[in-house]
C-alpha cells in the first residue's frame, strides 16, 4: 500500500479523530480554540502535499494523485481552514457553538479531497456521500430554525436523489464497460451514454447547475451563513476539479457538448434573470453562484487545454470572492435584527466603510471588471470558446455577464448611495474574519494583476 | 518613467485611503499630478517629432498563457492626450480643494481614475488597453453616484450600464480577432504591433470593425447611444464633468484612431457613409438639442456630443489634414469643455443651480468668472486664436478636399454652436431685467472666482491660447500620428 500518496487525507483524518478526542472532554468554552485547531488541519495538509510524490496511485489503483490533483486539493484545503478560520465568532454570537461543527467541515472536506483522486466510481459514490451527509447536518446546524431545518431537508431529499441517479449511472457504466474505472471509452452505447447522462446529472446537482439547482437558494439561506459560505465553495472546487478529469475522458462524444451547453446556458440565464427578483441578498448570491455554474460548465463542453486551465483558473479565485461576500454577510448577520434583505443593506457604505469596500470589491470581482481576478477568468473561457470555434455560446456568455452586472449593481447602490432608515449598532469584525477578508480581498486582486503565479501552475498540471 | 507616471496615482490612492487625513490627502494627490505632469511634460519634450511609431516603449511579459504582455509606448496622438489628461487631473485636483464630503476616498477615486486614463493612451496590448478601458469603470461610478446632485444614482447606473455594455462588445471585437490570428497563425498574441501587421479578411474586419466600433461609439458618445451622457454630466459633480468631458470621452475616438483605422483599414472605408451619416446626426441634431436647454450642464453636454461628432468625421475622411484636425480636435474640446464645465460648476457652488432661469445679469457681481466663461465659450465654438479653431479648421478642409457635401453640412453645426453658447452666455451672465430684489440680496454678497479656481482656468485658457495662436508645432505632432495611421 502506497501510504505516501495518501499523506493530506491521513493527516485529516487524524486531525478529525483528535478533534473529536478533544471536544468530548473539553467543556464549550473551548469552542473557539478548537476551532482554531480545525483551521490549523487543512493547513498541515496543505503543507504534507509538498511531500506526495507524483504520479501515484494506491488503494488497488482506484485513488489517483497528481500535480492536478494535488493544485485542487490544495486549494481546497486552503478554503476549508480560511471557512473554519472566519466562523467562530459567528457562531459564538448565535450561541450555537457547538463542537462538533469544527470537526464536521474537516470530514466533509475529506469527502471532497477524496473526491478529487477517485477515477473509480466506487471511491466516487463513497467520497461524494461522505462531503454531502456531513453537508446535510452543517445545513441543519440551528436545529430550532425553521428555515435551517427547512434548508438541511431540501438538500437531504434532493441530494439523495442526486445519489440515486449516481448509482444508476455507476451501475449502468459497468454495464457498458464492464469496469468502474473511469477510463477513455470508444463507441456509441446507449447503455454507456446513459449513465454519463446520470453521472453527469448527479455532479451537476452538487455544483448546482439548473435544473438541478432547486435546493440551492433555500440551503444556502437557511444554512448558517458561514456554512453557506463553505458549501458554496469548497465542493464546487472538488466537483470542478472531477470534472475537468472526466471531460478529457468523455466530451469526444457528441452528446456530452450538449448536455453540458445545455445545462450551462440554462443556469446563466434562469439564474441571472432570477436573481433580479431576489429581496434578500443571501438570495442573491445563492443565484449568482448558480449563474457562475453556467459560467464554469462553458469550460466544460469540450476538452481543450485553454480552456480547461481557464476554468479552472476562474474557479479558483471565484471561491475566494464567493467565500468572501457570504463571510461578509455572516458579520453583518452578527448585529441584532439583520436580515438579508436589501433594505438592510441601505447606507452600509457610510456606517460600515471597510465591510461595504470589502463587499464591493467581490462583488465588482463576480461581474467581471479588471483588475480583478475574475475578469482573466472569464476572458480565457471566452477566448477558448472563440478559438475552438464555439462562438455562439461564447456570445451567449458574453449576454449573460451583461445581465448580471444588474443585480451585483443593486446592492452595490443600496450600499453606497442609498440613505440608511435604521440605526444600526456597530459590528465587530474578530480576528479570523478580518484575515480572511483581506486574505480573500488581497488574492482577489492580486492574481488579478499577476495571474500568471496560478495559471502557470494550472497549466502545468493539467 | 512613462509607467512610473501611469502608475504614481495608484499608489498615492493607496497613500490616501490608508492613511485617511484630509489635508494630507488633498496635498499628496496635488503633488503626485504635478509629478506625473512633469514627468510627461519632460517625455513630452524628449520625443522625437520625425520618427515614425512609437517611442519610450516598455514590454514585459505577463501572462504568456494567454499570449499577453504589458507593452506601452506613446506616438504624437498618445502623448498629447497624456499631457492634456495630466492637465485636467492637476486642474481637477486643485479645483475640489474645499471639497468636505469623504474628501479621502474622493481624491482616491480620482487617483485611481488617472491611473486608468494614463494607461488607456499608453497601452500596446490589447488586454492591457481593455484593463485600463475598464479601470475607470468602478472610480467613476462612484464619482458620479456618490458626489452627484439629486439623481445621482439613476445617472451613474445609466453610465455603468451604457459604457460596460459598450465594453463587452469591444471584448467581443478583441477576442475575434485574436482568435482568428490564433487559428491563422498559431501565435495567441494580444499584443497591438502584432495585429497591426497581421491582414484579416475583409469578413472578419467588417464584423470586428462594428465590435470594436460599437464598444468605441458608446464611449464617445456617439448618436444614438449618447443617452447616458446628459445624465452623466448633469449629475456629476464638476471635477468628475470635467473629467468626463476632457478625458473619458476622447477614449473612444483615441480608440478610433488608435485601433480602427490601422487595423481595419478596408473596412473604415466601406463604414465611411454611416460613419459619416451618424456623425453629421450628432453634429446638428444635438446642437439643436443644445439650443433647446435650459440647465447649463445638460447644453455643454449636448455641445460635447456635437463637436465628437466633428472628430469622428475628420477621423473618417481618410486624409492627413482631416485627422490632424481630429486629434487636434480631442486635445482642444478636452480644453474647453473642462473649462465650460468648471464654469458651470463655479456657477452652482455659489448660487446652487444650473437653471438658466435662476441665474441672469451676473456679469455685475462675478467680473472674473464672466470673462473667464466668455473665453471658455469662445474656446468651445472655435473662435480664431483659440485652440478649437485650429481643429476644427483642419477637418473640414481636409473633409472638404474627399467629400465636401458633407464637409458644408458639417459646417453648420459651427454656425449652431455659436448661436447656443451666446444664447446661454446671454441668458446667465446679462439680462440684467431678470434680478428681481431677492436675488439682488443673494447676489451682492457673491465671492469671485478664488485662488484654486483660478489656478486650474488659468492652466487650462492658457493652454488654449497656446494651442490656438501657435498651433504649428503641435499640428506637427499630431501629423506624426495621422501619416503612421494612414500609411502615408
Amino acid at each position: 500500500m502506497n501510504w505516501n500518496a495518501v499523506l493530506p487525507e491521513i493527516l485529516l483524518s487524524v486531525g478529525i479523530i483528535l478533534i473529536f478526542s478533544f471536544e468530548l472532554f473539553l467543556s464549550r468554552r473551548y469552542y473557539k480554540f478548537l476551532t482554531f485547531l480545525a483551521g490549523l488541519v487543512p493547513l498541515l495538509a496543505v503543507f504534507s502535499l509538498l511531500f506526495v510524490s507524483v504520479p501515484s496511485k494506491t488503494f488497488f489503483d482506484v485513488f489517483y494523485v497528481d500535480t492536478y490533483t494535488l493544485i485542487g486539493k490544495a486549494l481546497l484545503y486552503v478554503i476549508t481552514s480560511l471557512s473554519l478560520f472566519a466562523s467562530y465568532d459567528y457562531f459564538l454570537k448565535k450561541r450555537a457553538d457547538y463542537g462538533e461543527m469544527t470537526y464536521l467541515i474537516l470530514t466533509s472536506s475529506l469527502g471532497l479531497s477524496m473526491l478529487i483522486s477517485s477515477v473509480n466510481l466506487t471511491l466516487l459514490f463513497l467520497s461524494l456521500e461522505l462531503a454531502s451527509v456531513t453537508m446535510y447536518i452543517l445545513i441543519g446546524t440551528f436545529r430550532r430554525e425553521y428555515l435551517s431545518k427547512e434548508a438541511s431537508y431540501k438538500y437531504l431529499v434532493i441530494g439523495s436523489v442526486g445519489t440515486a441517479m449516481l448509482a444508476f449511472g455507476s451501475a449502468f457504466y459497468y454495464g457498458a464497460v464492464g469496469s468502474l474505472f473511469l477510463k477513455p471509452y470508444q463507441g456509441d452505447n446507449t447503455l454507456f451514454l446513459l449513465s454519463m447522462f446520470l453521472i453527469l446529472s448527479a455532479l451537476a446537482l452538487k455544483v448546482s447547475s439548473v435544473p438541478f439547482h432547486f435546493w440551492t437558494p433555500d440551503a444556502y439561506e437557511g444554512a448558517p451563513t458561514p456554512i453557506t459560505a463553505y458549501i458554496s465553495t469548497a465542493p464546487k472546487i472538488a466537483v470542478y476539479f472531477l470534472l475537468v478529469k472526466i471531460s478529457t475522458l468523455y466530451s469526444h462524444i457528441k452528446e456530452w457538448m450538449l448536455l453540458v451547453a445545455l445545462l450551462s446556458v440554462l443556469s446563466m440565464f434562469y439564474a441571472s434573470f432570477v436573481a433580479y427578483a431576489q429581496r434578500s441578498v443571501k438570495r442573491l448570491l445563492a443565484y449568482s453562484s448558480i449563474a457562475h455554474a453556467g459560467y464554469f460548465l462553458l469550460g466544460l463542453v469540450t476538452s481543450d487545454k485553454i480552456l480547461s486551465s481557464a476554468l479552472l483558473f476562474y474557479l479558483s479565485v471565484y471561491i475566494f470572492a464567493a467565500l468572501g461576500s457570504f463571510i461578509v454577510l455572516a458579520v453583518l448577520e452578527k448585529r441584532e435584527n439583520f436580515t438579508h434583505h436589501f433594505m438592510d443593506y441601505k447606507g452600509l457604505g457610510r456606517y460600515d466603510t471597510l465591510l461595504a469596500f470589502f463587499f464591493s470589491i467581490f462583488l465588482f470581482a463576480m461581474i467581471g471588471i479588471p483588475p480583478m481576478a475574475l475578469f482573466v477568468g472569464k476572458l480565457g473561457i471566452f477566448m477558448g470558446l472563440a478559438k475552438l470555434g464555439l462562438l455562439p455560446l461564447a456570445i451567449l456568455f458574453l449576454v449573460a455577464s451583461i445581465v448580471s452586472t444588474g443585480y451585483y449593481l443593486k446592492v452595490i447602490v443600496y450600499m453606497f448611495m442609498e440613505k440608511a432608515d435604521k440605526k444600526w449598532q456597530s459590528v465587530q469584525l474578530s480576528a479570523g474574519e478580518a484575515f480572511v477578508l483581506s486574505v480573500c480581498a488581497t488574492l482577489v486582486l492580486l492574481l488579478g494583476i499577476f495571474p500568471n503565479m496560478l495559471y502557470d501552475l494550472i497549466a502545468k498540471g493539467l | 518613467m512613462l509607467n512610473v507616471a501611469i502608475f504614481l496615482p495608484l499608489i498615492t490612492a493607496v497613500l490616501v485611503l490608508v492613511i485617511r487625513r484630509e489635508k494630507f490627502s488633498k496635498t499628496i494627490s496635488i503633488l503626485s499630478s504635478a509629478i506625473v505632469l512633469l514627468i510627461i511634460l519632460a517625455l513630452f519634450l524628449g520625443f522625437d517629432w520625425n520618427r515614425a511609431g512609437f517611442q519610450y516603449e516598455n514590454r514585459y511579459m505577463w501572462i504568456p498563457t494567454l499570449g499577453i504582455s504589458y507593452h506601452t509606448g506613446i506616438d504624437g496622438m498618445a502623448i498629447s492626450l497624456l499631457l492634456m489628461t495630466a492637465i485636467m487631473f492637476f486642474a481637477s485636483f486643485v479645483w475640489s480643494w474645499k471639497i468636505e464630503d469623504r474628501p479621502n476616498l474622493y481624491y482616491a477615486l480620482f487617483l485611481m481614475l488617472e491611473t486608468a486614463c494614463l494607461g488607456v493612451f499608453s497601452a500596446l496590448d490589447f488586454f492591457l488597453f481593455y484593463i485600463f478601458w475598464e479601470g475607470m469603470l468602478i472610480p467613476m461610478y462612484f464619482i458620479i453616484g456618490l458626489w452627484g446632485h439629486e439623481r445621482k444614482v439613476y445617472a451613474a447606473n445609466k453610465f455603468f450600464v451604457y459604457t460596460f455594455f459598450g465594453s463587452m462588445f469591444l471584448l467581443l471585437g478583441i477576442a475575434s480577432i485574436v482568435a482568428y490570428a490564433y487559428i491563422t497563425s498559431g501565435q495567441l498574441s494580444f499584443d497591438y504591433m502584432f495585429h497591426k501587421n497581421m491582414k484579416y479578411p475583409f469578413w472578419l474586419e467588417l464584423l470586428a470593425f462594428l465590435l470594436f466600433g460599437i464598444g468605441f461609439a458608446v464611449k464617445i458618445p456617439m448618436w444614438p447611444v449618447h443617452t447616458w451622457l446628459p445624465d452623466a454630466h448633469v449629475e456629476a459633480p464638476t471635477a468628475g464633468s470635467v473629467i468626463l468631458a476632457a478625458v473619458l470621452l476622447k477614449m473612444g475616438t483615441y480608440g478610433f484612431v488608435r485601433y480602427s483605422l490601422p487595423l481595419f483599414s478596408e473596412a473604415s472605408k466601406y463604414y465611411i457613409p454611416l460613419i459619416f451619416f451618424l456623425s453629421l446626426v450628432a453634429i446638428i441634431y444635438t446642437a439643436m438639442m443644445a439650443i433647446a436647454q435650459t440647465h447649463i450642464k445638460r447644453l455643454i453636454a449636448y455641445s460635447s456630443i456635437s463637436h465628437m461628432g466633428i472628430v469622428t468625421l475628420g477621423t473618417f475622411a481618410l486624409d492627413v489634414n482631416a485627422l490632424s484636425g481630429a486629434i487636434y480636435m480631442m486635445i482642444a474640446h478636452g480644453l474647453s469643455s473642462a473649462a465650460l464645465f468648471m464654469s458651470a460648476g463655479f456657477l452652482y457652488d455659489r448660487i446652487h443651480s444650473y437653471h438658466m432661469d435662476d441665474l441672469g445679469g451676473l456679469a455685475r457681481y462675478l467680473p472674473k468668472l464672466s470673462v473667464l466663461f466668455m473665453i471658455s465659450g469662445l474656446a468651445g465654438i472655435g473662435f480664431p486664436g483659440l485652440a478649437g479653431f485650429v481643429a476644427e479648421f483642419l477637418v473640414l478642409l481636409g473633409t472638404f478636399k474627399n467629400y465636401p457635401i458633407w464637409a458644408i453640412i458639417a459646417g453648420t453645426g459651427m454656425i449652431l454652436s455659436a448661436a447656443y453658447f451666446l444664447y446661454m452666455y446671454k441668458r446667465v451672465i446679462y439680462e440684467e431685467e431678470t434680478i428681481s430684489e431677492q436675488r439682488l440680496e443673494k447676489w451682492r454678497h457673491l465671492k469671485d472666482v478664488e485662488i484654486h479656481h483660478m489656478i486650474p482656468f488659468i492652466i487650462i485658457l492658457a493652454s488654449a491660447f497656446l494651442l490656438g495662436l501657435y498651433p504649428l508645432p503641435f499640428v506637427k505632432i499630431v501629423e506624426q500620428t495621422s501619416r503612421y495611421v494612414l500609411g502615408g
